[in-house]
């Protein structure tokens, strides 16, 4: 059997292992490149001059390898309104229901004062200008975690630039496979964060179905946190794995302890899609704030963003005071198999030993 | 993790700074046509994003950012939204469209 693991995904990108880390920590990051796989770094929350100061630093440590970094292109907005007019917009029914979980809980106030007179949302000028840096550095990929990329197909490509996308419909991906992304992410309802609500094991193999004959690349993303996750992936049809919690709670991680230590104790079942954080469906670990909004006496979650500024306070106190009991972060449905802080290299080796392990265990039926 | 407060103040400066041109239009074509929307975006002050969906019917009304450009459609008449959505009209970036009838 030729190598398995050597997909196209590997040929288009000049990597050792089809296995794409998405994290939010450069040490992370440089980790997985410099171990044989890629790392996509999440950048949506900087400012311009942070990410061309993270892309050089990541350009320093790699040796010329390939890297990506991923935005999150908006893909609708509301009519703009300011902080003033937001927080008006707030019912006393839930600033009363906050209160009661804030003291409750004897959540601690945040070390600094909120600094919330300067609203801007994230709205497509700033995130136009967050691309103008990765085209000045030309970096080699750029991922759009949500939004479609296809408006900037033609400017990247004269630079040199992979555009990647990350769908959570297959209807999403046969849009951006015609618009010419060159890898797309066909991500399930297992996934940390936003997500579709469609299966990783139905949304892969859809997606692998509207690409054939086309040459793009898939990765599966959601829930992928093994080996076994990977192999399974490859037999899907796909050419690689996108992975986000696999990585939370490694060594290199910035992610504190007390939230390691807690992802290394959860399970899938104790991750809750719910829009009670941001007023956006997302997964994220279970914490008394999910607890307490599922509750009958609850009242309706608002919408984004009013729902974020209820949620503020009781995230930013319990993460400023280390707070385990109280903390909550992004987690997929493979989180059980987060079980050690062990270093990155050893994760990555890891997998790749059980994914051979299984191609193995094929191979040897067929001797039989 | 959830910086809200230095991400707020970020997001005006880097929105003031920007060099970004916008203009507006109207697209005959897409004037009363049924259409959904993929939407979602950034959860300011976070590093999360959330999707949404939306459907409607397109005004024709557009504005466009940066050079590229991107196009953004205006939708209104809305009958599907996310639960709690108190506004009357979304935009929608183009290529997150997509028409009944496609």
């Amino acid at each position: 059997m030729s190598d398995p693991l050597h997909t196209q995904l590997c040929e288009k990108l000049g990597i050792e292992y089809p296995i794409v880390a998405f994290t939010h920590c450069k040490d992370v990051a440089v980790a997985v490149i410099n171990a044989g796989g890629f790392a996509v770094l999440g950048e949506a929350m900087h400012a311009p001059d942070e990410i061309a100061a993270d892309i050089n630093w990541i350009r320093d440590r790699v040796n010329g390898k390939p890297f990506g970094i991923d935005l999150v292109l908006p893909a609708s907005t509301p009519e703009e309104k300011t902080l003033e007019e937001l927080m008006a917009m707030i019912p006393q029914e839930q600033r009363d229901y906050t209160d009661m979980i804030l003291k409750k809980y004897d959540v601690p106030k945040p070390k600094e004062e909120l600094e919330i007179a300067s609203w801007g949302g994230l709205d497509q000028k700033r995130a136009l200008d967050q691309l103008e840096v990765l085209f000045d550095e030309q970096v080699p990929v750029i991922a759009s975690g949500l939004g479609s990329p296809a408006f900037m197909l033609k400017r990247a490509h004269q630079l040199g630039i992979q555009v990647w996308g990350l769908v959570g419909k297959p209807r999403q991906a046969i849009k951006q496979i015609e618009a010419g992304t060159d890898v797309i992410i066909a991500q399930g309802f297992d996934a940390a964060g936003h997500t579709g609500n469609i299966g990783t094991f139905s949304i892969v193999p859809q997606v692998v179905d509207a690409a054939r004959g086309t040459g793009i690349p898939i990765l599966a993303a959601g829930g992928v946190t093994t080996g076994r996750h990977l192999a399974a992936a490859l037999a899907l049809g796909a050419d690689g794995v996108w992975t986000g919690s696999l990585w939370l709670a490694s060594r290199e991680s910035d992610v504190n302890l007390p939230m390691k230590e807690k992802l290394i104790e959860s399970s899938a079942t104790d991750t809750e899609y719910s829009d009670c954080i941001s007023g956006y469906t997302m997964r994220t670990t279970r914490c008394p704030w999910h607890v307490e909004w599922a509750s009958p006496e609850a009242p309706d979650v608002l919408k984004p963003p009013l729902q974020m500024l209820l949620s503020n306070e009781y995230i930013t106190g319990a993460n400023d005071y280390r707070r385990k009991d109280l903390m909550t972060e992004a987690a997929g449905q493979g989180i059980d198999y987060v079980t050690e802080m062990k270093p990155v290299r050893q994760i990555l080796s890891d997998m790749v030993e059980q994914t051979l392990d299984v191609f193995d265990r094929f191979s040897d039926d067929d001797d039989d | 993790m959830y910086l809200i407060d230095f991400q707020m103040t970020m997001t005006t400066k880097a929105s003031e700074g920007s060099s970004q041109a916008v203009s507006a239009g109207f697209n005959p074509q897409y004037a009363g046509k049924r259409a959904e929307c993929d939407g979602g975006a950034h959860i300011a002050g976070t590093k999360y994003a959330g999707r949404q969906f939306f459907a409607g019917t397109l005004t024709g009304n557009y504005r466009d950012y940066g050079d590229y450009p991107w196009r953004w459609y205006l939708m209104t008449k809305l009958t599907q939204m996310p639960r709690g959505y108190v506004h009357e009209t979304v935009w929608c970036d183009e290529g997150s469209l997509l028409l009944e009838d496609e």
